[in-house]
Parts: C-alpha cells; sequence; structure tokens
C-alpha cells in the first residue's frame, strides 16, 4: 500500500513537470487531479475544435464489451490549428491512445489531455497540436 | 523517514505545479483576489528589420493587420516569455488596487467563477491587450471613418469612430463598453466608458471584476510595419483605489493576414465546476 502512495506521488511529480504547459488556460490544475495521470485507448466519437478549449470525446471499450464515454480538454482551438492540427486529421472512428491528468472531481470522466497518439500512424499531438505550423514559433 | 519522503514529494509536486501554473496554486491557498497581471509582454519574435509604418490617405498610421506576441497559446514562442523576464520587479496589477470592499468581494470568488467559461467576453484582456479580449491573437481594420478590432477567440468587435464623435448616450451597457477614438500625433487614443458591470477584466481564471464605472484609455502606436506599441490607463473609482497604468505592451505582425473564426462552447464550464465541488468535499 505505501509503496504504491510513493509510486502514485513519484508519478505526479514526473508528471506535472512535464505534462502541464507553461500557459495553460483557466487553470487546469485547479480543475484537474496531476497526481492521478490517465490513459485511455478508444475510438475517438468526436474532436469539437470550440473556444476557449478543445475536447476530445473517445469511447472507451472494457474487457467486458461495455462501452464508457470520456471526455478530455485539449488547448485554445485556434492555437491548435495554427500549430498545425487539421480539423479532419482525426475523424470519428479513429483509434487512438490518450494520456493525461483525471479531472478532481472522480464521477467525471473527463481528463486534461496530455498526449495523443493515432494507432494508424503512431503520430503523436500534444494539449495544443502537432506544433509544426506557423504558430509553433 | 517516509512521512519525511512523502513530504518532500508532495511538496516537489506543488512546487512544479506552481511552477507551471501558478494561478490554479494560488487560488486553493484562497489568494484568488491578489493574483496580479501578466508583468510583461512576451518578447517579439525576431524579423528583419521593419519597413515603416504604413499610412492612410490622410497621413494617419494604418493600423491595419493581425497583431500577436509572435506565437499562440501553448506555442514555443509564446511559452518562452509569457511570464517576463527574471528578477524584474512587478508593475502594480489591477487587483492589487483593489479597495477594501473589492478584496473582501474577491474571497469569495475563484476559478469557476470566471465569466469566459461561459463563453462571455473580458471587459479588457487577459495579456493586458483589449484587442484580444481572451485569447492572444487580434486584428485591426482601418478605414477612413473607423477603426475596427476584431477578437478572434470570441469572435467579438469594437468599432471606434475616429470622425470626433461622442461616446452614444442610446445604447446600454455592453460586455466590451462603447468606444470612441482620435489621433494625438501618430498615435491612436482609444477612450471605452458604458461596460456592463457582470465580466471579468481577464480571462484564465483571474478574479479580475470591476463595476460599471469602468474606463479604458488605450493608446495605440505603430511604430514601424512589424510592431504595434499599446499603453493604457485603467480607472473604476468604485472598485479601485486609483488608476492602474498598465505596463506597456509590444505586439508583432502576424504572419498572416486573416484571424479565425471559432464557436464558444461552455463545456469548460461544467470541469471546473466539479473540480471546486470536489475540492469542497
Amino acid at each position: 500500500m505505501k509503496r504504491s502512495v510513493y509510486a502514485v506521488l513519484l508519478c505526479g511529480l514526473l508528471l506535472a513537470g512535464v505534462g502541464v504547459p507553461a500557459w495553460a488556460h483557466h487553470s487546469f490544475a485547479a480543475a484537474y487531479d496531476m497526481t492521478k495521470p490517465v490513459t485511455v485507448e478508444g475510438v475517438i466519437d468526436q474532436v469539437r475544435l470550440t473556444n476557449p478549449h478543445s475536447w476530445f470525446v473517445i469511447d472507451v471499450k472494457d474487457a467486458g464489451g461495455k462501452v464508457t464515454q470520456w471526455k478530455f480538454e485539449a488547448g485554445t482551438p485556434s492555437g491548435m490549428l495554427r500549430n498545425g492540427f487539421k480539423p479532419n486529421v482525426i475523424k470519428h472512428g479513429a483509434e487512438v491512445t490518450i494520456s493525461g491528468f483525471h479531472a478532481k472531481d472522480p464521477t467525471l470522466n473527463v481528463g486534461m489531455l496530455r498526449e495523443l497518439t493515432t494507432k494508424a500512424d503512431g503520430k503523436k499531438y500534444g494539449m495544443f497540436g502537432p506544433q509544426e505550423g506557423p504558430g509553433a514559433q | 523517514m517516509k512521512r519525511a519522503l512523502i513530504a518532500l514529494m508532495v511538496a516537489g509536486a506543488v512546487a512544479l505545479i506552481a511552477k507551471f501554473a501558478p494561478d490554479a496554486v494560488s487560488l486553493a491557498a484562497g489568494q484568488a483576489g491578489q493574483r496580479g497581471a501578466p508583468t510583461a509582454t512576451p518578447a517579439p519574435a525576431a524579423t528583419a528589420p521593419s519597413e515603416p509604418a504604413p499610412r492612410m490617405a490622410d497621413g494617419k498610421p494604418d493600423l491595419s493587420g493581425v497583431w500577436w506576441n509572435g506565437g499562440d497559446v501553448g506555442s514555443r514562442g509564446l511559452r518562452g516569455g509569457a511570464r517576463g523576464a527574471r528578477g524584474a520587479p512587478a508593475p502594480p496589477s489591477y487587483t492589487s488596487l483593489y479597495n477594501a470592499a473589492a478584496l473582501e468581494k474577491a474571497k469569495t470568488l475563484n476559478d469557476s467563477h470566471d465569466p469566459t467559461l461561459r463563453c462571455i467576453p473580458t471587459a479588457f484582456g487577459t495579456l493586458n491587450v483589449s484587442l484580444y479580449s481572451v485569447g492572444a491573437v487580434g486584428q485591426i481594420i482601418s478605414t477612413p471613418k473607423f477603426v475596427v478590432m476584431l477578437q478572434e477567440t470570441y469572435h467579438g468587435y469594437q468599432l471606434i469612430p475616429t470622425d470626433g464623435r461622442k461616446h452614444r448616450e442610446d445604447i446600454p451597457p455592453a460586455f466590451r463598453g462603447d468606444s470612441v477614438g482620435h489621433w494625438e500625433g501618430d498615435t491612436f487614443v482609444v477612450d471605452t466608458t458604458n461596460f456592463t458591470d457582470d465580466t471579468w477584466m481577464f480571462a484564465e481564471g483571474r478574479v479580475s471584476f470591476h463595476s460599471d464605472a469602468l474606463h479604458i484609455v488605450e493608446r495605440y502606436r505603430r511604430v514601424d510595419k512589424n510592431t504595434l506599441e499599446i499603453e493604457a490607463t485603467v480607472e473604476d473609482p468604485k472598485v479601485l483605489t486609483g488608476p492602474w497604468t498598465v505596463p506597456k505592451q509590444t505586439l508583432v505582425l502576424a504572419p498572416f493576414d486573416q484571424i479565425m473564426a471559432l464557436n464558444c462552447s461552455t463545456e469548460s464550464d461544467s470541469v471546473m465546476q466539479g473540480a471546486f465541488k470536489s475540492i469542497a468535499k
């Protein structure tokens, strides 16, 4: 039990150090628990490029076949788009893995996106897209 | 020993979170009303030697263009300088001028009350730039009779007449107020009043309410083709002890000529409410 406590705290330390953008909106650290990393694999239902933040909605199937829908909050859409994100590059039905941090309310299947990886080509996206466009100077 | 190790880890985690998201930590510490404005504009992106500022037919500088801080929120460019120079003394922030009643009110508010989570714009701007409001990109279109300022993130606008007319008295208060402009040499002065009192000055969860007595005067100067300097003074005698002199902002011309129109969703609002519900448990 104590070992698991240490492991959680250490994970929190490491992930807090590398995963929270310096210019995150709306105090992501206030809404998300940086000591509770979460990773899910599933199928994209929707990508909502909305202000103030974008959302990735993903259907996650457990071993018993039950599907649970998760939502992951990402960056400002204009920033993502100018950083090289294309509106239709991740479509409904795309298989992806998303890692991030769980919302502080444990009853919500909601997280802050830290990294999204597409299964088809292994391409990785951060909270503000692939950092390849004119906004990613 | 083990307790000490755990304490060390917790302290380290808090320190890292503070480094990357200081607003959140001050909120958790109950200091929402004390959080100040960003203290400096990020350093403009390196550009080639600039040409002189373009001019309109009447000889006044043409402020037209898309203006930003050299990168988007979340980009490497903006992340690098958004917190200002290390060791530089912080100028007074807006909330540091709150009067006693305002300070008491601020204690009752937190990140989850930010109106921008409900798609309501700011009265001023997160980076102390009215042109941006929420976000960090705005567009100016100069015409002979109006200077039009367009905000990207919540697709707002300000129509600023330059023909000498006074503030309108036939319209209700507005989120972004009512603006009139005039030229003082090559400096464009924008006077904005008639705000509602239900917005905040800044987004990003920074408690920064104001009253309907808010009065903002901004001075725009296009010093060359690629550079726009903005100085501002903010008055609100109902909540501030005196005028707030806004640190000078320096914007650069973006390498694109059109902002985007993107819708707003209140989805983040429910997450923030959940976060504070969780904290209260």
